[in-house]
């Protein structure tokens, strides 16, 4: 390597020669510092994450729980409910009320952690897979997906709300998630009861 | 001492140890600025120290890692894409998604290899929205880890400017490879492709850079 003043003009022999580092032609750091959050980095995943990014999240977490209500919704009015088959599927608010012993008239986190709702679920889960032999096997295979995507919007909005415990929206879409699959769990009850049919 | 110049001094030390504090100059390495003996045994507590605070929030000492780092990130990006904005929107989405992340950084690796492979990231993902993708040539495997050293001196200038010239992903694995030093599988890991990949893209900016240059490159 030779000497030159001017950097460019300099000559090298190998790659390694050239300069690892070069400068930015303006100070770079003011715009950094003024996207940088005011938070601690990495103090929480919640808190590191850029205020967009959590909005995009919270409406995928929206869209999938809407998602997995309607189908629900839509597959309890066409295929479980007797006398359903006009086409219009049962509002949340009968299906909630058809729930034997739970029939919350306002979202809260209490409506969770009710022993009666509890102590209804445990009975329902244990008799699932008896109560599910008992339907045909398209039928089957709908209640499976439709338990499958709860869980699925469950297990999100859970993660979500561990991240972020005082969201609202949050809070509200795990209460709707849980009273889907109260409803669920319900209606394959009833439809699989021998008195009643499909 | 005006308020504003002792101001200004206070911002520019950093604690050290029971010593109390050491003016630091930003610009120079911080080894360069403690005596030899210490530098060895202290080095690691000073980069440690800066990490940690800026981990809790301390944006002066996220400053402090941005100002030691930014020309190795920024000649990266620079080389990656081959514009001076783009490479300083590079650099800085750089820095604000390594302050973003810190808490994910695991010390036992480097902040520099780190940072580069944040700068990659982003070098790439600018490139691919700009909708510059080119085909990957096939794997090849075998290819030595040369030294790449050229037959005959050439200027610096004349080389960035065949460097510049490359296809880019040849271009990617040479700038990685043989200017920042990285292995095979690191370069390969880094730009997302096969090790295999990696060497036959080296392989192919040596062909070109001996084509462009006209000396021998080993």
């Amino acid at each position: 390597m030779t000497e030159s003043t001017d950097p460019g003009r300099r000559t090298v022999t190998t790659l390694r020669e050239l300069p690892q580092s070069i400068e930015p032609p303006q100070d770079l750091w003011p715009r950094i510092e003024a996207q940088l959050e005011e938070r601690a980095p990495g103090a929480t995943r919640g808190a590191a994450m850029p205020q967009r990014r959590r909005g995009q999240a919270l409406r995928w977490l929206a869209a999938a729980a809407m998602v997995a209500s309607l189908a629900v919704g839509v597959w309890i009015g066409r295929s479980l409910v007797p006398g359903a088959g006009g086409g219009v599927a049962p509002s949340t608010t009968a299906n909630r009320s058809s729930v034997p012993g739970v029939a919350p008239t306002t979202f809260d986190t209490t409506y969770v952690s009710d022993p009666r709702y509890e102590r209804q679920r445990t009975a329902l889960v244990r008799a699932l897979q008896e109560r599910l032999a008992a339907l045909p096997a398209p039928a089957r295979a709908k209640v499976s997906a439709s338990l499958a995507a709860i869980e699925k919007a469950k297990k999100d909005l859970e993660q979500a709300l561990g991240r972020d415990p005082s969201n609202a929206l949050l809070q509200e879409l795990l209460i709707n998630t849980y009273q889907d699959e109260m409803r669920v769990l319900t209606d394959v009850h009833e439809a699989s009861d021998p008195g009643r049919g499909i | 001492m005006s308020a504003g110049e002792h101001f200004r001094f206070l911002e520019n030390v950093l604690p050290c140890g029971d010593e109390g504090l050491k003016p630091f100059r930003s610009g120079a390495p911080l080894t360069v600025q403690m005596p030899h003996a210490q530098a060895e045994e202290t080095r690691v507590d000073w980069g440690g120290a800066l990490l940690e605070r800026a981990r809790a929030g301390d944006r002066r000492a996220f400053e402090r890692l941005y100002r030691e780092h930014v020309g190795r990130v920024y000649g990266l990006c620079l080389r990656m894409t081959r514009d001076a904005q783009l490479a300083e929107d590079c650099t800085q989405e750089t820095f604000i998604n390594a302050w973003r992340a810190l808490g994910k950084f695991e010390t036992r690796s480097s902040l520099a290899t780190w940072l580069h492979r944040i700068a990659v990231n982003v070098s790439l993902a600018k490139r691919r929205r700009s909708g510059q993708v080119e085909p990957l040539p096939e794997e090849e495997e075998g290819m030595a880890a040369g030294e790449w050293i050229l037959e005959t001196p050439v200027e610096v200038q004349e080389i960035e400017s065949a460097i510049g010239g490359l296809p880019d992903g040849a271009r990617d694995a040479l700038v990685l490879h043989a200017l920042y030093g990285y292995s095979h599988v690191e370069a390969a890991q880094m730009l997302g492709i096969a090790e295999g990949t990696c060497k036959a893209q080296l392989h192919r900016a040596r062909k070109l850079l001996r084509e462009r240059l006209g000396v021998e490159v080993s």
